[in-house]
């Protein structure tokens, strides 16, 4: 068997010399990593929900993953998103049909009468906090929310990219190599 | 006119029927595909590199905007399932070909390593392999190019597997990590499985068909839904009928020798649906065990983050997906069940990004949490060998009708005791391995929730005709001019990954019927 740095070795030549032997050759001619050249996913007019509903969705999104060193849910596209899904979805449907109006009838409750809106960001964090632990269905409207955020954010070039800073499906000449950090 | 008589005719085009074809063309026999989906093209028919946000729902459609194929499971394309697969290529050992014999649980081959190992020579060379040669008893060595390195989380897990006793070792791939005069090396853009767009990863259409059709022995018929094999009254297969995908015309295909290769299930089901006078019940099921003896993979999956790896630098290591694989092991230890296991590893994998629902809480402080894990993310997936049962099985549902008009084919396993054994074994050695190594379970995944992959079985593989469907060289037992090539041969799944044995098995085929043209026996 070849040791480690003579496998590197190899591994490494080909790199050099043989990854790209083929500019002209069928295979690797037409090689080009299109993604970028691929349209990005339009914001297109809402589909299930309203727009005041929407406000509500959107802040909602930004309070579970808010803007930082990086943008938020709101800024990524993540209303127009969940708009999307949930339109495609009877269950998620009456999920948000009874969780929306819920969500002000908690802030009105809890806050003089105020909407959901018109609170304070740590007020509705609060509200927010009380949702995460609650059980049936205010639980299971916030879960769905989050989820719904996270796998938009996360999905997005604002959040894969820039955020969690994916920097993959490129042309490598060849593997690199890794050893265990000495602590 | 006269019409058009084929030395054979080979329905489906992957791993089984590709390989076939080119290694009879080779021998200057005269070979017809019949293949249900499109003609595709690597090159530019797959979404290969593109990324969620591509689009608005994020799931990224397998095919280009008006390319066609791989949208239905009778009719995928040419090349089938290999050029959509991971290219995990592992030979089969003794132990797996001698089941029965050694753990009193599954079925025996009538077949053994030694038959197989220049098979498999022949074949690795062919497609190119890579890999170590790591000596191991239960995973014989083939002929390797170098693989890629393990990835720094492999290496974490491999240090916390080694004092646990356990192996883990570089996975095997049909991948080619040197450049050949006709394919490039491996670019490690982590797309394998959306279709690799310079073919540097083993499909049958690049690898087989396309310079198989060169050699002018070769023709292949797409879009051609075979609906039936063709018997004559002195019992030979005389060809298949067929409804074109796209316009619902009929037609035929003559051959001399028929092979039915459209992997599993769908291999069932066609002979299923082949039914005349002699065989009611479907051909070549006289024993009635056509479908029986269905054996697919069970697999598992575990979850979780390594804590060496959390917060640290992103840095490209995609590769070909999964580097690491813990070989079978279970012979050696002292055990509950029969049969064993097998784990692909998979680190640095940063396009899924489900698991960040799963952590806790909102807010920055979430965001914080699923940036720094970002890094740190590991996935087992665990595959186990399926004891047949009776009732696992592969059937026609003469309630549905497929787009074709044909009845939808239904395959059902229900896993049982000793599979859950081996179910909580493999999870539990991944999260053993994790914890060793240092890090944090995720999830590990529920066997009341049981989850399929390579379908195995349903045309088994074995010397007596009341037991079996296929003898030893994949001929049916009820007709001396019809074969079957393709995972439903199966006898015993192993925990292996199939292709690279099913690609074997078809060289091996080609071998036999060869000669039979040759002496005239056909």
């Amino acid at each position: 068997m070849q040791t480690r740095r003579e496998a590197l070795k190899i591994i490494g030549a080909v790199g050099v010399t043989c990854a790209f032997p083929f500019s002209a050759n069928e295979l690797y001619g037409q090689h080009v990593h299109d993604h970028g050249a691929l349209q990005e996913a339009q914001t297109s007019t809402p589909k299930f929900f309203n727009l005041a509903q929407l406000l509500i969705i959107s802040r909602l999104s930004d309070l579970i993953i808010p803007p930082t060193d990086t943008p938020g849910a709101a800024a990524a596209g993540v209303p127009a998103y969940i708009d999307l899904v949930v339109n495609e979805d009877p269950a998620l449907q009456a999920t948000f049909r009874e969780g929306l109006p819920r969500l002000d009838t908690i802030s009105a409750s809890k806050f003089n009468g105020a909407a959901f809106l018109q609170l304070t960001e740590p007020q509705q964090i609060e509200i927010l906090t009380t949702l995460n632990e609650a059980p049936g269905q205010d639980g299971a409207f916030f879960h769905a929310l989050k989820n719904l955020t996270a796998d938009g954010y996360y999905t997005s070039r604002i959040g894969l990219m820039q955020e969690l800073g994916y920097n993959g499906d490129a042309v490598l000449a060849a593997f690199p190599q890794s050893t265990i950090p000495e602590h | 006119m006269r019409k058009q008589v084929f030395d054979i005719c080979i329905v489906g085009s992957g791993a089984g029927g590709g390989t076939l074809a080119a290694h009879l063309a080779q021998r200057g026999v005269n070979v017809a595909i019949v293949e249900g989906g499109p003609t595709v093209n690597t090159r530019t028919d797959f979404n290969t590199h593109a990324l969620p946000f591509n689009f608005p729902n994020r799931h990224i459609p397998t095919m280009k905007p008006g390319k066609t194929g791989m949208g239905s499971e009778r009719a995928r394309g040419v090349g089938g399932k290999t050029m959509l697969w991971n290219a995990v290529a592992l030979r089969l050992s003794h132990r797996d070909f001698k089941g029965y014999t050694i753990d009193g649980a599954g079925a025996d081959w009538p077949i053994d390593y030694p038959d197989m190992a220049p098979y498999y020579d022949r074949i690795e060379r062919e497609v190119g392999v890579c890999g170590n040669r790591d000596g191991l008893e239960d995973l014989p060595d083939g002929i390797y190019n170098d693989p890629p390195p393990l990835k720094l989380g492999d290496l974490l897990l491999q240090r916390g597997a080694k004092e646990l006793g356990i192996p883990i070792i570089q996975t095997r791939k049909a991948t080619l990590t040197r450049a050949t005069q006709t394919r490039p090396a491996c670019h490690y853009c982590g797309n394998c499985m959306a279709g690799c767009d310079v073919a540097a990863k083993y499909n049958s259409a690049d690898v087989h068909l396309n310079p198989a059709m060169k050699t002018g022995k070769l023709t292949v018929f797409p879009d051609s839904v075979v609906r039936e094999v063709i018997i004559s009254k002195e019992n030979r297969a005389t060809g298949v009928h067929y409804l074109h995908r796209v316009t619902g015309k009929q037609g035929e295909v003559h051959a001399r020798c028929v092979a039915v290769a459209c992997a599993c299930s769908q291999s069932v089901g066609l002979l299923l649906m082949s039914v005349s006078s002699r065989y009611p019940q479907g051909l070549a099921n006289s024993s009635g065990q056509l479908g029986r003896n269905f054996i697919p993979h069970f697999t598992s999956g575990v979850d979780g983050f390594l804590t060496g790896l959390i917060g640290r630098t992103v840095v490209n290591d995609e590769g070909y997906i999964d580097h690491a694989y813990l070989p079978s092991y279970m012979h050696a230890q002292k055990r509950d069940y029969a049969r064993s296991f097998g784990v692909q590893i998979y680190t640095g994998i940063r396009r899924t990004t489900g698991w960040a629902r799963q952590l806790p809480g909102f807010g920055a402080a979430y965001k914080q949490h699923v940036k720094e894990r970002f890094p740190a993310y590991i996935n087992f997936q665990c595959f186990g060998e399926m004891i047949p049962n009776s009732q696992s099985y592969i059937e026609l549902d003469k309630t549905k009708k497929d787009e074709f008009g044909l009845y939808q084919v239904n395959a059902v396993a229900v896993q049982q005791e000793n599979e859950r054994k081996i179910y909580e074994a493999m999870n539990n050695a991944s999260v053993a391995i994790l914890e060793k190594a240092g890090g944090e379970v995720l999830s590990v995944s529920k066997f009341e929730e049981p989850t399929l992959n390579h379908y195995l079985g349903g045309c088994r593989m074995g010397s007596d005709p009341r037991t079996s469907v296929v003898d030893a060289h994949c001929r049916t037992h009820d007709v001396p001019n019809l074969y079957v090539v393709d995972g439903s041969v199966f006898p015993s799944s192993s925990e292996k990954n199939p292709t690279l044995t099913i690609m074997a098995l078809a060289a091996r085929t080609a071998d036999h019927i060869g000669d039979r043209f040759k002496q005239g026996d056909i």
